[in-house]
């Protein structure tokens, strides 16, 4: 179980991102943190990843603060996708997903490169395990992102808007890859795309302006919002 | 209690003195087995390579002499007329006999010996013009060559001041432009002259009587009385007993008498000489650009991060390396580095500012080149779990690598071209090799270019190399990543 608490975030411009926040995330499913742009969903995902560090409450990771965590605990529990993806565009697919396994998970090279390919085969992208980040299309940079991330098995993984540079088409594609995925981790998915969310996710939460204001299934808060 | 802490400091100051006493004594102790003599090696008759590539001259035979009057063994160290003083006063050697002439100026940081021989300035003009220049007073306002840093230039400036006075680096660099027309007469010593326009077939003549005499003989540093003492005395014993007499003649008066020279120098000496000044140009400019990459990477980073304690005297140190010129870097440590107890060689102080210079300028091409990778890497390989080391060793240092290499390319060649000015610290390098295969052959442009195209060899294939890498750089599409 992934538990926040009474979080708050300021940066160090004064800007206040995060504000009392709470919720908890089950180890089951999709999950959604939905929101505008600008409501602090980035911010929180930072918190979670130790990139920020909270002002006040905690960030709990099986009833242990992810701050006293160790740095290899802490990533093998919770994977990150950044908005931007950020591969690695000096490496090829497979070299970006081998490398975190090599070095810090000690795996060897034919074993990293065994789980990469099975992974990247789930992911119906294994055709392009020798290409370069710069030739391959965004729909698929994107799920090499995902599949970068999953190596390590984490028991979380945080997408940050992973739908936003991608078409329509992408998008339910991409959705359905999600769903088929689900038993390898918890996605928590960080979005303002409701659509995408309401076709993916079973349930998440509604943040605005810094506080999360509703929570639970995402019907439910899709009501909400449209009130 | 005060006078406690006094007393400490005292015997402190004590110890200090006295150990700096004693590594005096040991530098000057390790010293004693060798006269060590300076001239330039591209002088003649007075100092010059012979056909055989044998140092040879009027004051290589005066040092033997004396050398041997002084029971000791001889070292001749050739060095650039530019620097001769400031070596001798940083102790690289123990005196000069290399035709140099007493002046006031010199006389206030060295202490001459008796004179060994006398000449005098005179003015050489264009056998054209011999007819309209008598003498120097028609050159008024017209160009005249001197060596550079020789008292000729002085004494024009002072008695001469509407004449131009244009310095120059060697008497062949004079003639070159006495045929070019660009300066209409030249003072140098009159033995010389004379001795360098027969060989060079130069079609010069003398103008007027000597300009004046000057008195030619070997400064000593004032701290070292004794050894002129000895000198003075071996020089007046050779005075006495005819010794430099016969020096003098044989180098002087006995007319067409082959010294190696006559049928110029032997292409086999050429191509070892060039060959091995080219294979020392070599040595310094790897050594330092190996040396200067290795401390380029950490002051990179450093420079990239305005956090650690040491970015801003780096940062003040790089740009004041970068806004000066190297040329007086090198003097600086050559020169500077005794003075706190560090004797450095040619190829030590060389290599040791070619580095500092390198790393100076890869630095800023690496850390422009850590500035370009997207910061978004470093957080998405602190996401995967990658240490800071291995972030930068995997992940930012192999892009930052790959967009720095073109420019680290250029600096390496400009390195490779740099190297040309260590020869003014003496480096036996292959421009200060051809200058002195030229002070015999009398013919620069041929040598020079030679070595223009050896040093085109090395950066030729260095900068294809470079347009190579950034192409393939921009196919693969990730230096904008
Ligand atoms: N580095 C920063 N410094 C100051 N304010 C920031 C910074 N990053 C984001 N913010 C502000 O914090 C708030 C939340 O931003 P963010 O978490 O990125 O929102 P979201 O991801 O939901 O679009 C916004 O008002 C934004 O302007
Ligand atoms: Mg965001």
């Amino acid at each position: 179980m992934l538990e926040i608490k009474n979080v708050r975030y300021l940066y160090p411009d004064g800007t206040r991102a995060l504000e009392d926040i709470s919720i908890n995330f089950p180890r089951e499913h999709i999950l959604a943190l939905l929101g505008r742009s600008g409501s602090g969903k980035t911010t929180l995902l930072k918190c979670i990843g130790r990139f920020l560090k909270v002002e006040r409450g905690k960030i709990l990771l099986g009833g242990r603060s992810v701050y006293d965590l160790s740095e290899i605990d802490l990533r093998r529990s919770i994977g990150i996708v950044f908005q931007d993806l950020y591969l690695f565009p000096h490496l090829r697919v497979i070299d970006n997903m081998t490398l975190a396994p090599r070095l810090v998970m000690g795996e060897d090279s034919k074993q990293a490169k065994d789980t990469a390919m099975v992974t990247l085969k789930k992911l119906g992208i294994d055709d392009i395990w020798d290409k370069y980040p710069s030739q391959i299309s965004g729909g698929q940079a994107q799920r090499v992102a995902i599949a970068r991330a999953l190596v390590l098995r984490p028991k979380y993984l945080l997408l940050d808007e992973p739908t936003s540079a991608l078409d329509v088409d992408t998008t339910d594609e991409f959705g359905r890859w999600l769903v088929r995925l689900k038993e390898e981790t918890t996605f928590i998915i960080v979005s303002h795309d409701v659509l995408f969310c309401e076709k993916t996710a079973t349930s998440g939460a509604l943040i605005e302006e810094g506080r999360i204001v509703s929570r639970g299934s995402i019907d439910n808060i899709l009501k909400k919002t449209k009130r | 209690m005060k006078a406690k802490k006094v007393n400490l400091f005292f015997k402190i100051v004590l110890i200090f003195t006295g150990f700096l006493a004693l590594w005096n004594t040991c530098l000057y102790a390790g010293k004693s087995q060798k006269l060590r003599v300076a001239l330039t090696g591209k002088f003649p008759p007075f100092s010059f390579y012979s056909g055989k590539g044998r140092l040879i001259g009027f004051d290589v035979d005066v040092s033997k002499a004396i050398a041997r009057k002084l029971n000791r063994d001889l070292e001749i160290v050739t060095t650039e007329w530019d620097g001769i003083l400031a070596g001798l006063l940083a102790g690289k050697y123990d005196a000069i006999i290399g035709s140099m002439a007493k002046t006031p100026q010199r006389e206030e940081v060295v202490n001459f010996s008796i004179p060994y021989y006398i000449s005098g300035a005179q003015l050489f003009i264009h056998e054209d013009n011999k007819d309209e220049i008598e003498n120097i007073d028609a050159l008024r306002g017209k160009r005249i060559g001197v060596g550079l840093g020789e008292t000729y230039e002085h004494y024009l400036r002072k008695n001469y001041p509407d004449i131009q006075v244009v310095t120059y680096k060697s008497t062949v660099d004079i003639f070159q432009d006495m045929l070019n027309g660009r300066i209409d007469g030249f003072v140098t010593d009159k033995l010389v002259g004379l001795y360098q326009i027969e060989k060079g077939r130069m079609p010069f003549v003398t103008a007027g009587k000597l300009l004046y005499e000057e008195s030619i003989a070997i400064p000593v540093v004032q701290e070292r009385p004794q050894l002129l003492k000895k000198i003075n005395k071996a020089l007046a014993e050779m005075k006495r007993k005819g010794e430099l007499a016969a020096i003098y003649k044989k180098w002087f008066e006995e007319k067409g008498k082959d010294f190696e020279t006559a049928a110029g120098i032997e292409t086999k000496i050429i191509v070892k000489k060039l060959g091995k000044g080219f294979a020392i140009t070599l040595l310094v400019a790897f050594s330092a650009l190996l040396m200067g990459f290795v401390l380029a990477i950490p002051s990179a980073v450093i420079l990239n991060n305005k956090a650690f304690f040491i970015y801003y005297p780096l940062r003040s140190f790089n740009d004041f390396i970068r806004g000066t010129p190297l040329l007086i870097q090198l003097f600086f440590v050559y020169f500077g580095a005794p003075q706190v107890g560090v004797m450095l060689t040619p190829i030590q102080a060389a290599i040791l500012t070619l580095t500092v210079n390198s790393s100076a300028y890869m630095s800023e091409v690496i850390r422009s080149g850590l500035m370009s990778v997207d910061c978004g890497q470093i957080l998405a390989a602190k996401a995967l779990g990658l240490s800071r080391l291995q972030s930068f060793r995997y992940i930012i240092w192999p892009q930052a690598f790959r967009i720095a290499l073109p420019p680290l390319m250029n600096s390496v060649v400009a390195l490779m071209k740099d190297t040309a000015l260590i020869a003014v610290i003496s480096v036996g390098e292959v421009i200060r090799e051809a200058q002195s295969i030229i002070s015999v052959t009398y013919n620069p442009m041929k040598y020079y270019f030679i070595v223009a195209v050896m040093f085109f060899i090395f950066t030729f294939p260095l900068m294809k190399l470079a347009g190579r890498i950034e192409k393939k750089i921009k196919e693969k599409g990730f230096a904008n990543a």
